[in-house]
């Protein structure tokens, strides 16, 4: 059995999702790409992921909108959003609602894992 | 006027005289009588209740001054000076300061007449436009605010927009090349993990690239621009449309449109975005400028070939001789809240109309940016040549 955490990845961005899975390999997790949140709550990973990575705009369900239906299930999964938009007053909304961190792309690795080792002793 | 007695009554008489200061009342119209050589003044009822004063005073030029708001004293003093030595016609506006400090404004306008002995008198009438001017004041402020955050909103939402899409692969590259560090760092190395990095890494950049290169396209020309335009006519649009603007910032325009100017060939709304962008240029670079008038000379004349050229000289801070070229960079800019897109892609719009956008130093202070574009029929002669 694999005990390395699962983290999944949530972003319409192509480049995102092919490369943030292999630097998390890189961590030592184990790592899992969704251009959208309904392909992911549709997915068989929802209970099994240990940490969300969170894209906060996206076409149809946003990042939010992914937050507030997890709760509705009580699946309290750690979220770490990302945002390519640089506004400062999203960040501080989204901790107030229970996420873990809130990343502004391009996001440097030590923080990336920072925010990741905080959600995962959360968990 | 229809059915009027030939002889009236004294009682019609009083009766139109009652109707006409009934009318006066209601517009908020005072008269008045001013007998030049002798400083005898006479008011209507309706002119005392404007001025506040007791009907049974005796109104001078002194009393009057009483009431006149202290900033528009000079103003009185012109205006019965030049009612004394000039006799003719004239209309002033002016402010009183009330006993309880409110401020009213006043449209005067008097007609001059003369008595069988010579002797000067005006006859005159007075408005209290106090109302007129509140709304006026309200409305131009209300214009202004909306116009600054349009232009803030559009600036905003552009700055977002860009910053977005740049980052969007700037996080793959950086994503991309910490792992590629990660798997060279590994041991044994992972060469064709970090082949495939790299390999991704040089898409996002290029994907980058792109943005910046879309960015521009949106400001170019969407097709051919073939539209006559009379350039003297878009300026002055322009013009009516940063007025406001211009005269908050305390600037002196002057408008030196040239007769018979040749149309040109373009696009009329973006050649009017490349004057709006001089104007706004040249008012931001005098923002700072106390010490000398802040002046803005915009002027339009044919040049020797042929060519119609617009020019917008300011009296503003101007710029260093070495920085002459990078000026029409992009993001090259020395606002602190500016993007330094404008005359970059002001200097795009130019080129598609086969034409040129430059800077020059004045002799005195600040700096003039001009343009030059083929005359209309010019631009159809070389399209059909």
């Amino acid at each position: 059995m694999d005990t390395r955490p699962l983290i999944s990845v949530v972003d319409d961005d192509e480049s995102v999702r092919e490369s943030l899975p292999d630097l998390l390999k890189e961590f030592g997790f184990d790592a899992q790409a969704f251009s959208s949140a309904e392909d992911f709550l549709s997915s068989d990973w929802v209970g099994q992921t240990n940490c969300l990575i969170l894209d906060v705009a996206m076409p149809g369900m946003t990042g939010p909108d992914l937050q507030r239906e997890l709760t509705l299930r009580r699946q309290e999964i750690p979220i770490v959003f990302i945002t390519a938009h640089r506004d400062e007053h999203v960040r501080p909304r989204l901790l107030a609602q229970g996420a873990v961190e809130c990343l502004f792309k391009p996001f440097t690795e030590t923080d990336l894992l920072a925010a990741l080792n905080t959600a995962l002793r959360v968990s | 006027m229809p059915d009027q007695p030939e002889n009236p009554s004294e009682q019609d008489l009083l009766e139109r005289l009652r109707r006409a200061e009934e009318a006066l009342r209601l517009s908020r119209i005072g008269s008045f009588t001013w007998r030049v050589a002798t400083d005898e003044i006479t008011w209507s009822e309706q002119l005392y209740r404007i001025f506040e004063f007791d009907p049974q005073q005796a109104v001078t030029l002194e009393l009057i001054g009483t009431r006149v708001h202290p900033e528009d004293i000079p103003l009185l003093h012109d205006m019965t000076e030049r009612a004394r030595t000039a006799a003719s016609d004239f209309q002033y506006e002016h402010r009183l300061l009330m006993p309880d400090q409110s401020i009213k404004y006043l449209h005067l306008i008097a007609h001059e007449t003369r008595s069988e002995n010579g002797e000067v008198e005006y006859i005159g009438a007075v408005q209290d436009v106090t109302d007129r001017r509140r709304s006026e004041e309200a409305l131009g402020k209300a214009r202004s605010e909306l116009a600054h955050v349009a232009r803030v909103m559009s600036l905003g939402a552009l700055t977002a927009s860009i910053t977005h899409e740049v980052n969007q692969p700037l996080s793959g590259i950086i994503t991309n090349a910490s792992t590629c560090m990660r798997m060279l760092e590994a041991d044994p190395p992972n060469v064709d993990g970090a082949r495939e990095t790299v390999r991704r890494t040089i898409r996002d950049g290029h994907r980058a690239a792109d943005v910046i290169t879309r960015l521009r396209a949106l400001f170019s020309s969407n097709g051919p621009v073939t539209e006559r335009v009379d350039l003297n006519d878009a300026t002055r649009e322009v013009i009516t449309l940063s007025l406001s603007e211009l005269q908050g910032n305390r600037i002196i325009l002057r408008v030196e449109l040239a007769r018979d100017l040749p149309a040109v060939t373009g696009d009329r709304v973006q050649l009017q975005q490349v004057v709006l962008n001089l104007i706004r240029n040249a008012s931001d670079a005098m923002r700072g400028v106390d010490d000398r008038p802040r002046q803005l000379l915009i002027r339009t004349r044919q040049d020797a070939d042929g060519g119609v050229r617009l020019s917008v000289q300011d009296t503003g801070e101007g710029f260093e001789p070495e920085n002459i070229n990078k000026l029409f960079n992009a993001f090259y800019t020395t606002k602190s809240d500016g993007m330094g897109i404008g005359l970059s892609v002001s200097r795009s719009i130019i080129e598609k109309h086969n034409g040129s956008l430059w800077a020059t130093a004045n002799d005195g202070p600040g700096a003039t940016f001009c343009f030059s574009i083929p005359r209309y029929a010019d631009a159809a002669a070389a399209r059909h040549g």
